[in-house]
């Protein structure tokens, strides 16, 4: 029996490694270009909205598009505060998560006519089976069978990323712009509209996820559904040490410890406790990998800081 | 570049009172601008943004106990505004004001029911007293995390957020659930009456629907024992400084993680007052139905009032003519009332955004100024 709830919960987990690793790559963009971005969350939050709608109005692959650009509409915000008016950056994160709610509930009633949710089973993508890895036995292949055919689009967006940050003339400047602006500047790097462009990639990666996880996981909008994860992916993030590969471990992990509460219950040990305990795993966890690891962390140097170059 | 690095201290008289103009003015345009943007959504509603802006008015003001409303909702987003700001001049965020008053309410209603046996001049003093050190033990875990291991508040107080959350959950479900016939309301049983905050409704001839109490006051109190705190005591100072430039302070022997830990408590202890107005002065028990997302807005308090806690009072009452305001809209109007929260995001962002060109102006006429004194007089290099 806990065998055969393994595959269930390793698919589970799959899933919000998907929410997870998408979004933090997005926010790995905008930190190795200078900006911290704590607004992941509310901008998730638009993306599960406008892609709920896009999904309904246009079909799922416009829908998850359509997630995507409003993420990247939206974050301008959080890049012109930032980044041409020196907002800090926690600060206008909070408010994107602040307003993106207001947002949500506004666009849910002109929407879908109430305030918190859309009618369920919105249109979603095929899904599909993993070849090989279906088969697996003792139940471990149906967490490989039936998948949306986005987590493993979200496995090989390590590749795309590590390309552009490393081998890109876009990558290194950008990179420049997040450890050391004055000096880029001094090359002829322009920080600004790099560090535009970080924060642009991280509101459509993470509009991405959210509109993934309202098209493909829940099939609908409901108010509340990213449930922090916006968060817990900054955590995957740091944990990885803005390195593509490591957040994709930190994001594993993240994702499994969520689906814990939800897929693994029934687990010896983890049967004991109660269910609101149980919950508070995926925050435990995430609070002792980051005590325990950080120490070996190495954020972007110049993350957080506002420049103000010569454009400014 | 030299006037960067001097910084404040050295700022004359005339250009403070120019900043602190410029502020005002600074809030003014701002309100303006938010009000602008606001309209352009409003009007995409088809609604008339003048009547909907009256409406607010009207209902936040209109009565003695719409103002009261107004003070009410002010209570709670003072102490979280006065506890993002206290943290916040130490260089700290934070973020988990929300986790800390819903574990200092936890607290609270455990006291509340199990002290009972306290004369009520006792009991609510022991009742708050347990708020304040639940909300301060659950803000200690992240400061000292940060001191010992470096792990960044922001990141550990979300997630500290996220269990104070569940362990309210179970807490009404099992040791504290109500033992009284409607087993379904998930909530603790009603606390004694004398546990419950002295309202200030009756004595000022108000409905007894406006949950105005004592804790008022307490917060206007708080606002001025903080302006002492961070200006006119040692601690203060070292938080201060440890806040604009951890390298100086260090070099002038402040110890930075015993200054963080402190004030992150002390922010603690203010957001342990949160959720107070509404457990002792509204509720009476702890139920599911709780108040979220104080914290956050307190973040919103913080900054609207520049970190100061005269800012923080008024934009605090500001926040709480909006919230007001939003009853009337339900009533009076087809608008969504999220609009006001759409409206206080875009209010606290040109707010912040005013206050950094204000900031930048004055810096570089100053700047300039310098510039002739010291053409006027170049002997010293």
């Amino acid at each position: 029996m806990p065998l055969i709830d393994l595959g269930a919960a390793i698919a589970l987990g799959l899933r919000y490694f998907t929410i997870l690793y998408l979004t933090a790559l997005g926010g790995l963009f905008s930190e190795r270009s200078g900006i911290v971005n704590i607004g992941l969350e509310g901008l998730m939050i638009v993306g599960t909205i406008m892609g709920a709608w896009g999904t309904i109005e246009y079909g799922p692959v416009a829908g998850l598009l359509i997630g995507a650009l409003s993420g990247l509409v939206f974050s301008m915000v959080h890049a012109l505060a930032t980044v041409t008016f020196h907002v800090d950056h926690i600060v206008s994160g909070v408010v994107i998560n602040l307003v993106a709610v207001g947002l949500a509930r506004f666009l849910s009633a002109l929407f879908f006519g109430q305030a918190t949710q859309s009618d369920p089973g919105i249109p979603h993508l095929n899904s599909i089976d993993i070849p090989l890895l279906d088969k697996l036995p003792l139940g471990l292949g149906a967490a490989f069978s039936n998948m949306s055919p986005v987590v493993p689009i979200a496995f090989l967006m390590a590749i795309p990323t590590i390309y552009v940050l490393n081998r890109t003339r876009f990558g290194l400047r950008l990179r420049s712009a997040g450890e050391n602006p004055e000096a880029a500047e001094t090359l002829g790097v322009r920080v600004a509209p790099l560090r535009y462009a970080g924060v642009g990639i991280s509101g459509a990666f993470a509009g991405f996820a959210g509109a993934f996880l309202a098209i493909e996981i829940n099939q609908l909008f409901r108010e509340g559904q990213t449930q922090g994860l916006g968060f817990i992916a900054l955590a995957a993030l740091i944990l990885g040490n803005w390195a593509p590969i490591k957040v994709m471990i930190g994001s594993l992990l993240f994702g499994i410890a969520q689906a814990i509460p939800l897929r693994l219950s029934d687990a010896p040990v983890i049967s004991l406790l109660p269910e609101e305990f149980i919950r508070m795993i995926p925050y435990v966890v995430t609070i002792i990998a980051i005590a325990g690891f950080v120490g070996r962390v190495n954020p972007p140097a110049a993350a957080g800081r506002a420049y103000e170059g010569s454009a400014a | 570049m030299a006037t960067a690095v001097s910084g404040a201290p050295k700022r004359s008289r005339s250009s403070r009172l120019e900043l602190i103009g410029g502020q005002i003015l600074a809030f003014v345009g701002a309100a303006l601008f938010a009000g602008v943007i606001g309209g352009i959504i409003i009007v995409l509603y088809g609604e008339n943004p003048l009547f909907v802006y009256a409406t607010v008015l009207n209902y936040a003001t209109a009565r003695p106990e719409d103002i009261a409303q107004v003070a009410e909702n002010a209570t709670p987003l003072i102490f979280s505004g006065l506890a993002v700001a206290v943290a916040f001049k130490a260089g700290m965020f934070n973020i988990g004001v929300e986790g800390q008053y819903i574990i200092g309410m936890l607290t609270a209603a455990i006291a509340a029911l199990y002290l009972d046996r306290l004369p009520g001049v006792l009991l609510v003093p022991a009742v708050v007293l347990s708020a304040v050190l639940g909300a301060a033990a659950w803000a200690a875990i992240p400061a000292i995390l940060k001191v010992k291991t470096g792990a960044h508040e922001v990141v550990t107080t979300i997630m500290m957020n996220g269990i104070a959350i569940s362990l309210v959950a179970w807490a009404i479900l099992n040791p504290l659930k109500s033992t009284g016939e409607q087993s379904v309301d998930l909530r603790t049983n009603l606390f004694p009456g004398k546990a419950l905050m002295p309202s200030l409704a009756e004595p000022l001839g108000l409905p007894s629907s406006v949950h105005l109490t004592l804790l008022f006051p307490i917060a206007l109190l708080a606002c001025a024992l903080v302006w002492f705190f961070l200006y006119r005591t040692r601690l203060g100072y070292e938080v201060r400084a440890v806040g604009s430039s951890s390298g100086s302070a260090e070099a002038g022997g402040i110890s930075i993680g015993a200054a963080q830990i402190k004030v992150f408590l002390i922010s603690g202890v203010l957001a342990g007052f949160v959720g107070l107005n509404h457990l002792l002065g509204d509720k009476g028990y702890l139920g599911n139905n709780y108040e979220v997302g104080l914290g956050f807005a307190g973040i919103a308090v913080a900054f609207l009032g520049r970190n100061h806690p005269v800012g923080i009072a008024l934009s605090a009452l500001l926040i709480g003519v909006l919230i007001r305001g939003e009853d009337g809209i339900a009533l009076s109007t087809e608008l969504p009332t999220e609009v006001l929260i759409i409206l206080q995001g875009v209010l606290i962002l040109s707010v912040v955004v005013a206050y950094e060109l204000v900031r930048r102006t004055v810096a570089r006429r100053q700047l300039r100024e310098e510039a002739v004194v010291e053409a006027a007089a170049p002997a010293e290099a």
